[in-house]
């Protein structure tokens, strides 16, 4: 079975065909990022109107990298992301997918964007260890989730207000650093000292929910009061409150259920700092480390195809009166 | 020529498909909802004429101006299809459509298309409409419709109004007293169906917004906020 996924559910428009036996044969992704830098966050409009143009020549792209015909592929299913996401993204993606369906007279499924992060880390150690955790988080998204096979999960923990990734661009953008705030604050970071500032590490409580929100008035207050800290400091001491807390969530997590291998998914997983903490964590507990080429951890095509493979096997596909989602989440994915 | 109309430019969603035996043409939704029922209604008016959708050998699709997430649904669709088939696409604007509409039920007259642009404006072009067809008279542009209202009344020769624009701010256009209103609030699919015959195909098909995305005028204010 060979699946042609599609994902438009925000800055990314990505197309790519995986088969069952998860081999990418395809992986295209073309971001409108550059439009939205100055912005200091996706502008929604934009970024809609940035994958009706880009949309058509993706796929094709996808196809032929593929070795199909544009015009009759050889394939069997489209998985396509119905949501959550930006309404005026994801209805590009769902509208071009019901034609390819109807064109090619082969059946699509709707697949929950969330749901597809959870599968990149299989895409590329298909011999994964379960049951394992997995910590999502992405600059819309932050998530812990048990997973006991490829399509069962069951979400642990989530944050309550701001996601990772939005902190850290909003403390980005605070500092005047670029957008996103992620690549600079982590290669900033790395030249200062993570202790210069004192910052709370929020959520302490035994829940496996996560908060972001309080962290940049913190980052603001902080420095305010010591005006002469470097701005490597200031970045080090940020990402290590990121850090401790995602990281002190994962292992209670680890603590209470018993698993064979931890995972890091979504955008924020290209982190230096998660990333060392996760493998300590693995090797803390005697399990695996699961970390996503940088490729696999931001928004792609092929985690949607993976989905989608398992979800139209599971549940058939969708109907042609399918809406976007775009607060759909992962809890109601069933 | 196996033909199919793609209209999304406003709250109404409609198709129609056309051959040298038989024209049909559907009002699937009046709601905007076209997300929903744009795709199963291209596959059952298909399906209705006995027709396959690799028997499509053209779609056409109205670009706008119009209704933004209206006019990515149905573009998206029309790259979908025609990407998907390798069938070409042509291009008609909802103004052209409007104008069109009205030589179709036999006016002659300078006419006015306006297409709801939210916010106070409307999308707005002007057409001669007679016996040696329809022809613009002007660019389309975006305006209020009290501007229109005033420059008509102004001016003072006779002309026809049209188009869901003219019925969202209705007493208005109603109240120029040289002007006459056409009702018609989806534009023409049956000319579009036409159009989309006789008309050259396009390389690319790319929505008409004629604004610029002011989600970014706001987004900027918004974030400059403490
Ligand atoms: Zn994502």
């Amino acid at each position: 079975m060979k699946v042609l996924g599609i994902e438009t559910s925000c800055d990314e428009t990505a197309a790519s065909v995986v088969d069952d036996s998860l081999h990418v044969y395809s992986s295209v992704v073309e971001s409108s990022i550059d439009q939205h830098r100055a912005f200091g966050g996706v502008v929604p409009e934009l970024a809609g109107r940035a994958h009706v143009t880009t949309i058509g020549p993706v796929v094709r792209r996808a196809l032929e990298d593929a070795g199909l015909d544009p015009h009759r592929p050889a394939i069997d299913a489209i998985a396509v992301t119905s949501g959550p996401g930006l309404i005026g993204s994801l209805l590009v993606g769902l509208s071009a997918a019901k034609a390819y369906s109807l064109a090619w007279g082969v059946p699509f499924v709707g697949v929950n964007h969330l749901e597809g992060h959870l599968f990149a880390p299989l895409l590329e150690r298909p011999d994964l260890a379960w049951p394992m955790v997995t910590l999502l988080v992405s600059g819309g998204h932050s998530l812990l989730v048990l997973q006991k096979g490829p399509d069962d999960h069951r979400v642990l923990g989530e944050t309550i207000d701001d996601a990772a990734g939005e902190a850290y661009d909003k403390v980005a953008r605070w500092l005047g650093l670029g957008y996103p705030g992620g690549p600079e604050i982590d290669r900033l970071a790395r030249e200062g000292s993570p202790g210069a500032l004192k910052l709370p590490v929020s959520m302490i409580g035994d829940d496996l929910d996560l908060s972001f929100s309080g962290l940049k008035t913190a980052v603001v207050r902080a420095t305010e009061k010591q005006r002469d800290v470097a701005l490597a400091d200031v970045a080090a001491s940020f990402q290590e409150a990121v850090a401790e807390q995602l990281l002190r969530k994962l292992r209670a997590a680890l603590v209470a259920h018993d698993v064979r291998g931890v995972a890091l998914a979504g955008g924020v997983a290209a982190n230096s700092r998660l990333r060392e903490g996760v493998s300590a964590l693995a090797n803390e507990f005697g399990i695996e480390a699961h970390l996503p080429t940088m490729a696999m951890c931001t928004d792609n095509a092929a985690m949607i195809a993976a989905a989608g493979i398992f979800r139209i096997k599971r549940s058939g596909p969708s109907s042609l009166d399918l809406s976007a989602r775009p607060n759909w989440q992962l809890v109601d994915v069933s | 020529m196996n033909v199919l109309a793609i209209e999304t430019a406003t709250g109404a969603c409609a198709v129609g498909l056309a051959n040298a035996q038989r024209q049909e043409i559907r009002v699937l939704d009046l709601g905007r909802r076209h997300t929903e029922v744009l795709a199963a209604g291209i596959s059952e008016l298909l399906h209705e004429m006995g027709l396959r959708p690799r028997d499509l050998e053209r779609v056409v699709v109205d670009v706008g101006p119009g209704l933004f997430t209206g006019l990515r649904v149905g573009v998206a669709t029309a790259i979908g299809l025609g990407e998907g088939l390798g069938c070409p696409l042509v291009a008609v604007t909802s103004l052209e459509l409007l104008a069109h509409g009205a030589a179709l039920a036999g006016l002659h007259a300078i006419v006015v298309a306006a297409v709801d642009g939210r916010r106070g404006e409307v999308f707005v072009q002007t057409f001669r409409v007679g016996d040696e067809g329809v022809s613009a008279v002007g660019p389309a542009q975006v305006t209020t419709a009290r501007n229109v209202v005033i420059e008509w009344a102004t001016n003072g020769a006779p002309v026809v109004f049209t188009g869901d624009g003219v019925e969202r701010y209705l007493s208005d256009f109603a109240a120029v007293p040289n002007g006459q209103v056409f009702d018609q609030p989806v534009p023409s699919v049956a000319a579009a169906l036409a159009l989309g015959e006789r008309r050259e195909p396009s390389e690319r098909v790319v929505p008409l917004y004629l604004r610029e995305a002011d989600a970014v005028a706001n987004f900027t204010t918004r974030e400059r906020e403490p």
